[in-house]
């Protein structure tokens, strides 16, 4: 029984990666992957080493962009042809027409056969103008002062309050073989778990990402990057590695770390600003699934 | 010869016959009107061998007779399976009603496009907002505005698993300003909110069962 199983597995995985397609005839076959492993406790040593790639997952996790993208000059002018246009077809609102009977009345007053028996309107109507209520709201709104739409943290990476109306992704550096390299949070599969949870568990173990409140978008990963060891560190039980990306948004922040550590290397950059830290072969992986520029 | 004559004149009288027989048809049609052998009562068009050549319309299949509009029954909620997801609900708000709806259009066209099916698309009851500013000395409370909040929902009938991190990726960077978005499954208690209270009905209800 173990036999075909085997085969079924080693069949689903080469179908998951050379179409890389996400239909569901794939993804059922990983599951099936999964689940034959954990049921066949007996004989699950030969399993393991029926496959010699470490699974691990990793997560992407974005700030979306907190205040409304920057317009070009042609998208400005169309704007302002826009408003310009619908404020010519519009048709008069409540406000407006009290404020032309107001004037109305003002003026026949003040023309001097005015009679103020022949007036069917309210009393009310002349203790408060529709222009002095313009008026307080006019004072309001210079009172009104909006933040600035380019925070102090520009350049700093590791802000999270940079680039507010660009998303942002976030990269944190790993040692691997000899050197460090700046790669999206991830750990390692461990038996009995789902990748998603392998994915929270990645999020979560980050010294500097304890205040972080995510959202993953949901059970599916998004994209993969295999990689193999060197010829030289190859052996039977691992020729590689081959990552899942799992999508997650960010809802809080939380505070910032207190002790500024030289450990705790996070990174917020944009899509354009990846390609300066991050290896080719694993931007080329990673770009296909971030949306945006 | 005389074989070969004989032959060629059964042939033209032959032709001539048909020729004949081809003008008096020709003769019947009403668009010649020759009164003398064409009388009122006599429908001489429906005797013609090509009278009904164009009709088709007995050829389709019947159509039920289109009864008057039913009382709206609720459509059944999808049951969630390994790779999809139940009847999900894409409820979009907010004060600006043209914003919300054209967003809640937007999300309907991408649906299209993506191959996602859409079950129903329906405006929940716009809620409004009195908003009482409190005098700074004194507690006199003035009405400043009225804030009405849209509703929009997209009820979406089987969303793959693989499609959805996408397809909320995509909703979430679209997000227009002052818009809220929210997905969720759909229940029967989002359909009975639907429609109106009936309170005429509760009071002889409550009469009876007391």
């Amino acid at each position: 029984m173990a036999a075909p199983c085997r085969r079924m597995a080693g069949r689903s995985l080469l179908q998951f990666l050379s179409s890389f397609s996400r239909t569901s005839v794939s993804n059922s076959g990983f599951r099936q992957f999964s689940v034959c492993r954990g049921s066949r406790q007996a004989q699950h040593v030969e399993e393991i080493a029926s496959s010699p790639w470490t699974l691990m997952a990793a997560v992407c996790l974005q700030r979306l962009p907190v205040i409304s993208a920057e317009t070009n000059p042609i998208e400005q002018q169309f704007r302002e042809m826009m408003i310009q246009m619908e404020l010519e077809k519009s048709m008069l609102s409540d406000h407006e027409l009290r404020l032309l009977n107001d004037a109305e009345r003002i003026r026949r007053m003040q023309a001097g056969e005015y009679d103020s028996d022949e007036e069917d309107d309210r009393r009310d109507q002349e203790i408060v103008l529709a222009q002095d209520l313009e008026d307080s709201w006019e004072q309001k709104l210079k009172g009104f002062q909006p933040a600035a739409r380019v925070s102090d943290s520009e350049g700093d990476p590791s802000s999270v309050q940079r680039r507010l109306s660009d998303s942002l992704l976030l990269l944190v550096e790993r040692p691997v073989g000899r050197e460090k390299l700046w790669m999206l949070p991830q750990t390692e599969w461990q038996r009995g778990e789902t990748l998603r949870e392998t994915a929270e568990r990645a999020l979560g173990s980050l010294p500097a990402a304890s205040g972080f409140k995510a959202t993953f978008l949901g059970n599916t990963p998004c994209g993969v990057y295999k990689y193999k060891l060197p010829r030289a560190a190859r052996t039977e039980s691992s020729v590689g590695t081959k990552v899942f990306f799992f999508k997650a948004v960010l809802s809080d922040a939380g505070a910032p770390p207190a002790t500024e550590s030289p450990e705790s290397s996070l990174l917020w950059v944009t899509k354009s600003e990846l390609q300066r830290y991050v290896k080719p072969a694993y931007l080329m992986k990673v770009e296909r699934f971030l949306l945006g520029f | 010869m005389n074989a070969v004559f004989r032959k060629l004149q059964a042939s033209a009288t032959q032709q001539a016959f048909v020729f004949n027989q081809a003008l008096t048809t020709c003769r019947a049609t009403p668009s010649i009107q020759h009164p003398v052998w064409a009388s009122v009562n006599e429908r001489q068009y429906k005797s013609m061998p090509t009278h009904g050549i164009g009709r088709w319309r007995h050829l389709l299949p019947k159509d039920p007779p289109k009864k008057k509009r039913d009382r709206q029954q609720m459509k059944e909620i999808v049951v969630e399976t390994e790779t999809t997801y139940a009847t999900l609900n894409v409820n979009v708000s907010g004060y600006d009603m043209t914003v919300v709806e054209h967003f809640s259009q937007h999300i309907h066209n991408l649906c299209n496009r993506l191959g996602i099916k859409v079950l129903d698309c329906y405006a929940l009851q716009t809620k409004t907002t009195e908003v009482w500013l409190m005098q700074e000395q004194g507690t006199k409370m003035s009405v400043d505005s009225f804030l009405k909040t849209h509703n929009r929902v997209v009820q979406l009938r089987s969303l793959n698993a693989t499609m959805c991190p996408i397809f909320l990726e995509v909703l979430l960077k679209n997000q227009p300003e002052g818009v809220q978005l929210s997905v969720q499954e759909h229940t029967e208690e989002d359909y009975k909110t639907r429609f109106k209270g009936r309170p005429e009905l509760e009071g002889l209800k409550a009469k009876i069962s007391h």
